[in-house]
């Protein structure tokens, strides 16, 4: 113990991790936005352009439309999966039969690999042949296009997204409430507190870290999803779906725009650090207060 | 007894490293030995089904010459350009690949391509394969590429559908909007298309463009003297517009892809189909074989220009990596495979799996088990059907191209006027200079 606790000592036992993480890390990063100044093509030398690309950018409608998309994906993400997993969480903490199962049938969407995610979902949102067009036309309701169209698209891909991840947001949120002290609950209990008076001042004030864990978690993977709109609608009709990491797909290797894309690359990256970290500010500065 | 057993062990660990290092220097010098080997990079993932010509010739290649082994890899299209970009700066380019021209002029500007002028015509080449089509992928006096395959595309139909609704084959526009209203009404499909995946799947509509003068056009647009924005291709959006209004396409059309679209036509649920040659096998194989024919595509009374044409060019080429000159074996059997696939047999083999050829080879057809691909190519040659000389989306950047069938599927699916379909082109154009 006393050996660790010399400064050097921990700096070395660090840097094997710091080396690994500054290699295939920082520098891909510090590389791609040196890139995004670049009108790299491909192949070839790039020639430095400033900020052309982020100036192309800005021009862009589709760039401004997957903005606008995965802001969509991450408002419903974040209004439904946070209290939704959390409520599950609570529901399925409780002991019951068959309890185990349901756990497991709850989390079984995050062992699916996204690209799957999004084939089955294709037969149950596709316009023409998917199950719940089938199905509102079979009740004679207005089939509206779930996939495909540009107004329901983003809202549909953040319902699978909510689909594939509750399960992920669910098991953060149960581990969080088996580690909470049950004396404290117990002594609201004998002052005669409610169930809900328990949840609401007790349970959720202690279960700050886990909504935080849970939330940039949720935050950094809505600002991934990729390969769902891949396969739902691949960016279609007219990239009125893209979402940032798509478009930055697209432009990148269908158009091979490395520069863009790289540029693209970097507005996700500091996009998603962004808002993680004014989360986790706004959580301190309440703490602190 | 000890002795003799450390004896053993050092005898296997040199065998052992032996091994290690004979292997290493297999690797490290393909020719060195035994068999020549050489790369091909293709761009699909599994060259075996989805491109069973080429697949063919190799093994017929191979089998000619044993000494020499054809390792054939393939990846998506975009996938395939990365991993061509990468290898290109590390100087570990497969050593022939299929690449798009307009990638692949770039990849010859930067000296990553060998010239195939002289091997072409060291192997009589030039005379078997058209001069445009070389002028197509040469760069003054270097040729950077040879033809793949010829891209004849059109629109497939199935007469069975048509004749069963009282219409017959249209030639003009206004015939086929007849066809697509009439069919409409009945609930069925007129023109399968799949932009999911997809996009570039808009054949019939780039023949289109060429029947509103692209060809006349491209190089004053290209270089600035002229717009994409102009009367001409407003119209040509104005068409795919009239089809969307008279319900022609899918209604998921936008989520469904290429291969849902050909299903959808060799299942007889569409009366047509926007594809090319490759189609004619699945179509071949499917119930709808003894009813299909080939279009070459409406003509337009406003449209500029010769209306009487087909889209029968040699499509993406091949290309050579520069590095092969520095391995003589290595030149030695990219120069056989080359010879091997502009041959007359391996021209057969293109033909046999639904390929037209790409040289001046007369292939021989069986009536009865390539009626499909018989017909197209015979409708490809009607009196009085000219070509252009390549297709529009070949001619330009990836970018462009993607912006063209971005345009194209945005009339298709009601996303995009006519005016916003030629301002996104135009746009494109204007990024890239």
């Amino acid at each position: 113990m006393v050996w660790l606790s010399s400064r050097w000592k921990i700096a070395i036992m660090a840097a094997p991790a710091l080396i690994v993480f500054t290699a295939l890390i920082v520098y891909p990063v510090i590389y791609s936005a040196g890139y995004s100044l670049t009108d790299f093509a491909g192949f070839g030398d790039p020639a430095f352009v400033g900020l052309k690309n982020y100036i192309d950018l800005g021009n862009d409608p589709f760039f401004w439309s997957s903005l606008r998309n995965t802001i969509i994906i991450l408002v419903v993400s974040l209004v439904i999966l946070v209290p939704g997993s959390f409520g599950l969480a609570l529901l399925l903490r409780r002991r019951f039969p068959g309890g185990g199962a349901l756990r497991a049938l709850v989390f079984a969407p995050v062992i699916i690999a996204p690209i799957l995610v999004g084939l089955i979902w294709v037969f149950i949102l596709d316009p023409k042949i998917g199950l719940l067009d089938r199905l509102f036309g079979a009740l004679g309701l207005p089939q509206p296009e779930w996939i495909g169209g540009n107004v329901l698209t983003p809202y549909s891909v953040a319902l699978v997204f909510v689909w594939g991840s509750v399960g992920f947001a669910m098991t953060i949120f149960y581990a969080g409430l088996q580690q909470l002290p049950t004396d404290i609950l117990e002594a609201s209990s004998l002052d005669g507190a409610s169930g809900w008076k328990q949840l609401l001042y007790i349970t959720v004030p202690l279960m700050k870290e886990s909504f935080a864990i849970a939330t940039v978690l949720l935050i950094t993977n809505v600002f991934k999803i990729f390969e769902l709109v891949f396969v739902l609608t691949n960016g279609g009709p007219v990239h009125r779906s893209e979402t940032l990491v798509s478009y930055m797909y697209f432009i990148t290797f269908n158009n091979q725009q490395y520069g863009s894309g790289m540029a693209l690359a970097v507005i996700i990256t500091v996009l998603g650090a962004v808002v993680s970290l004014g989360y986790l500010l706004l959580l301190r500065g309440r703490k602190s207060a | 007894m000890h002795s003799t057993h450390h004896l053993r062990r050092l005898t296997a660990a040199v065998a052992v490293v032996a091994a290690v290092a004979l292997s290493i220097a297999g690797c490290s010098t393909a020719s060195s030995g035994g068999a020549t080997k050489i790369s091909l990079s293709m761009q699909n993932p599994n060259v075996k089904t989805a491109d069973p010509a080429t697949w063919a010739i190799v093994h017929a290649f191979e089998k000619k010459n044993p000494n020499i082994t054809v390792t054939v890899t393939g990846q998506p299209v975009a996938q395939h350009l990365q991993n061509l970009s990468v290898a290109a700066q590390s100087h570990t380019l497969p050593d022939i690949f299929w690449i798009y021209k307009a990638t692949a002029e770039q990849m010859n500007k930067s000296g990553y391509l060998m010239d195939l002028a002289p091997m072409l015509k060291d192997l009589g080449l030039t005379d078997k394969i058209s001069s445009s089509t070389l002028d197509n992928f040469s760069t003054g006096k270097v040729t950077y590429g040879v033809p793949y395959q010829g891209l004849l595309t059109g629109i497939w139909y199935n007469e069975k559908i048509l004749s069963d609704n009282g219409l017959t084959v249209p030639k003009t526009f206004d015939e086929f909007l007849h066809v697509a209203v009439t069919l409409h009404a009945k609930g069925i499909t007129t023109l399968s298309d799949g932009a999911n995946q997809s996009s570039f799947s808009v054949w019939s509509f780039l023949v289109d463009l060429d029947r509103y003068g692209w060809e006349s056009k491209y190089q004053a647009i290209l270089a600035g003297k002229a717009s994409y924005d102009n009367p001409d291709f407003i119209r040509f959006y104005d068409s795919i517009a009239k089809l969307r209004e008279a319900g022609a396409f899918p209604s998921n059309v936008t989520t469904q892809t290429y291969q849902q679209a050909v299903n959808e036509f060799t299942s007889g649920k569409a009366a047509m189909l926007d594809a090319g040659i490759w189609a004619s096998s699945a179509i071949q194989d499917s119930t709808v074989a003894p009813d299909a024919g080939f279009w070459a595509g409406p003509t337009f009374s406003d449209g500029v220009g010769k209306q009487d044409i087909v889209m029968n060019v040699a499509s993406a080429p091949f290309a050579v990596s520069a590095d092969v000159k520095k391995d003589s074996a290595k030149s030695a059997a990219v120069k056989k495979f080359i010879a091997f696939y502009y041959s007359d047999a391996a021209q057969q083999l293109l033909v046999d799996n639904g390929q037209p050829p790409v040289t001046n080879y007369t292939p021989k057809l069986d009536a009865t088990k390539q009626s499909v691909l018989k017909g197209a190519l015979e409708a490809s040659t009607a009196p009085g059907l000219t070509s252009p000389q390549t297709q529009p989306d070949l001619v330009v950047s990836t970018a462009v191209a993607s912006a063209m069938y971005d345009s194209i599927y945005g009339v298709i699916e009601g996303q995009l006027t006519s005016k916003q379909a030629v301002d996104l082109v135009q746009k494109a154009i204007d990024a890239g200079k």
